[in-house]
């Protein structure tokens, strides 16, 4: 027993490199991970603008065998280098599915306000969650190299398409593909071990008397996620490492040749790669419904509701994978299962977004940075979510399967979707994490700006993809051009917005305006972390919170 | 409420009819332990469910060697989970008991992880004592009368301190 101990008060001593590097505290480590998914984001980003660049002329002006180019004036003789453009989509495909967005979402607002909603003192296991952090960045490290490194076609990089099915992955040269395959590998189990530790946290470090019914939305799609991830990710895990053996010790898990299958590959792969797409929108969920009840001054509608959709959705999430390959030749029966399976999704994501419309109905609504970006969450997932309908239809998929009316689709859904959520959240908490205030028209040009740049982008591919235009081209015909020219101009605000946005979190961090109150929204922002200041202590919830403080009696 | 207080006489009942009635306040005994929100049964549901999805991919390779080389993931995660849970279970394992018999007063502290202390004190001298700011927590309950002055349950909430800070210093007016 603790002999008593009554002393004063302890004060932040620690180094910049200790505090950082050697961070255990949930809060330290959720910055972290927001700093350097954003610097991921970015470069990721860049493969997209220079994608956009190839695409918005037919004919291929930049990415030459003779080299990169930067400007499309004609100056020499360009042969076009499909390997650099298939090595560019995967970067882009990995780096937004593994390395920025899971990282921002679950590891950073996950980290950073989970705890502080369930009245945590700290995830559960500190230490391992440091662990978690610092295998996502040594994966980072990984996938960049990969695209630097030996890869096929006698260049660098390998460019098989984020899924990595085999053959291609198999047989691709060079050490590139092993670089990668690495790369996902640390980032799952960074993933793992982050996901264990949020569900031990949530599972066993509520407050007395919070019950798994009284828990704030965002704690609730952050422990769905969680469990999505130790569903989902230990799949993938086995299934590259059995591309692994394949490749490199002649074993012949995923080749004919030797009894394998490669079918089966994709069905390991979507097994995990459906759960993946909710896994990265699922903390957007929570982010948005604590945005709008409190942008509504409303309690959030159909609390109970909203939670078991979440959970409806994760479950749902893994019985319908093979939507995703329906021209691989399954069975009719197989096929009008998965049809099905999938449209059922439907209901409890209607259930959501009717919740966000009633909580919103009657409110007093103030359109504030956070709130615009939930609007726009609102209208870009359910876009998204229509054509999802439109493309879980085995016979209309056939005709849309690989073709841009496919990559509109999951980037309404998942990047617009996930990304707006993102934007959502640091808007909404970036007070309570520095302590400073972002000036209101900065954030309001940044979501403008951004919500016509991504639908300049995205929409015109609906086109393109009904005109027949086929994904992970370098080059298309002449018909195509008009509203190729058009998504990248789309492309190009919409980098423009990104960087803007660079530039207003770095004027704020620095020069916003200090923040002296606890909740600086109002009384319907009623999760714990508003009872404390910004920015929070080192230390938080070491004591248990009063009940008062989170049982609201107004709220659900 | 993670305390509980007892009485020594109920637990010494008459084992049979017409045995000699215990002594009248033999004296109080204390439980106190931290707050744990997942049930045992909560654990076994969640495992149990868990284990359900993720054995479902394994349906579909029924037959081929793939499935031996998805299972050890599996395997893998399950009993990552199981370990965390349980390693939380444990670091959250603590007892106190707390003793108060008319001629001495015993608190034992047991856990996390094995540890293990004692303290014994005379209830006579004994005061408890509440320190409203100045502890560790805001209304840190403490003993102060024997060798040393030691904390009780500060890990409880503070209503709880509060209500148990009374109930002890009734149990040692009575007592004496």
């Amino acid at each position: 027993m603790a002999d008593a101990a009554i002393h004063g008060t302890d004060h932040d001593q620690r180094g910049f490199f200790t505090r950082w590097f050697m961070s255990t505290n949930h809060k330290d480590i959720g910055i972290l991970y927001l700093f350097t998914g954003a610097f991921v984001g970015f470069i990721s980003v860049l493969f997209t603008v220079y994608m956009r660049l190839e695409l918005m002329n037919p004919g291929v002006q930049y990415m030459c065998e003779e080299g990169m180019r930067l400007t499309a004036a004609a100056a020499s003789e360009c042969t076009p280098n499909g390997h650099l453009w298939n090595v560019l989509i995967t970067g882009h495909g990995i780096l937004m599915m593994f390395f920025v967005v899971i990282p921002a979402l679950f590891g950073g607002f996950g980290n950073y306000f989970m705890p502080l909603q369930i009245g945590a003192p700290d995830m559960a296991f500190p230490r391992m969650n440091n662990l978690s952090y610092w295998m996502f960045v040594a994966g980072t490290g990984l996938a960049i190299a990969s695209v630097f490194s030996p890869g096929g076609e006698g260049g660098m990089g390998s460019g098989v398409g984020w899924v990595l099915y085999p053959p291609l992955s198999t047989r691709e040269s060079g050490y590139s593909m092993d670089l990668a395959i690495f790369a996902v590998h640390l980032s799952g189990a960074s993933s793992i071990l982050g996901a264990i530790n949020m569900i031990t946290t949530f599972l066993n470090m509520r407050t007395p008397g919070m019950t798994m019914h009284k828990v704030p939305l965002f704690a609730w799609s952050i422990f769905v996620t969680a469990w999505l991830i130790l569903l989902a990710l230990p799949v993938l895990a086995g299934a590259i490492t059995m591309l692994l053996t394949d490749r490199n010790f002649g074993t012949t898990f995923f080749d004919p040749e030797g009894g394998g299958d490669p079918i089966l590959y994709q069905h390991i792969l979507w097994f995990f790669g459906h759960p993946e797409v909710y896994i990265i929108v699922l903390p957007a969920f929570g982010i948005i419904s604590q945005v709008i009840a409190t942008f509504s001054k409303k309690p959030i509608f159909g609390y109970l509701p909203m939670v078991y959709a979440m959970v409806a959705i994760g479950v749902l999430g893994f019985v319908v994978w093979a939507h995703h390959m329906y021209t691989v030749g399954m069975s009719l029966t197989l096929q009008s299962y998965f049809m099905l399976a999938t449209m059922v999704i439907a209901v409890p994501t209607g259930i959501k977004i009717f919740s966000w419309i009633a909580t919103m109905w009657g409110g007093s609504i103030e359109l504030k940075t956070p709130m615009l970006w939930a609007f726009g969450f609102l209208f870009l997932f359910t876009v998204g979510g229509v054509t999802g309908i439109v493309l879980s239809q085995a016979g209309v998929d056939r005709v849309y399967h690989d073709t841009y009316y496919v990559v509109a689709h999951f980037h309404y859904v998942m990047s617009l979707g996930a990304v707006f959520g993102i934007f959502a959240g640091i808007y909404f908490w970036f007070g309570k994490m520095s302590g400073r205030e972002y000036p209101e028209w900065a954030g309001k040009l940044h979501f403008y700006t951004m919500f016509i740049g991504a639908n300049l982008t995205f929409f015109p591919q609906h086109f393109l993809g009904r005109q027949g235009m086929p994904r992970r081209y370098i080059d298309y015909p002449e018909a195509f051009a008009y509203w190729n020219k058009i998504s990248s101009y789309g492309a190009f605000l919409s980098f423009a917005s990104f960087v803007f946005f660079i530039g207003v979190m770095a004027y704020s961090l620095r020069y916003g305006r200090k923040i002296t109150v606890n909740n600086y929204w109002n009384e319907y922002a009623d999760t714990l972390e508003w009872t404390l200041p910004c920015p929070p202590p080192e230390h938080t919830f070491e004591q248990l919170p009063k009940r008062a403080d989170w049982d609201k009696s107004h709220a659900h | 409420m993670p305390y509980e207080i007892n009485d020594l006489q109920s637990s010494a009942a008459p084992d049979h009819p017409g045995a000699d009635l215990p002594l009248a306040n033999a004296g109080h005994s204390l439980h106190l332990w931290p707050y744990q929100s997942l049930p045992r049964t909560g654990f076994v549901w969640f495992i149990g469910i868990t284990a359900a999805l993720i054995s479902l991919p394994l349906i579909t390779l029924l037959g081929s060697p793939i499935l031996w080389g998805l299972l050890p993931f599996l395997l893998l995660a399950i009993a990552g989970l199981w370990w965390a849970l349980q390693r939380n279970y444990r670091d959250g394992d603590i007892i106190e008991h707390l003793t108060i018999r008319p001629d001495s007063m015993t608190l034992v502290r047991k856990g996390p992880h094995g540890k293990h202390a004692e303290w014994d004190a005379n209830p006579y001298w004994v005061t408890p004592v509440l320190h409203p700011t100045g502890g560790p927590v805001p209304n840190y309950v403490t003993l102060r009368g024997g060798s040393r002055e030691v904390e009780l349950g500060a890990f409880l909430s503070e209503a709880e301190r509060i209500a148990l800070y009374g109930e002890v210093g009734e149990i040692l007016r009575q007592i004496r």
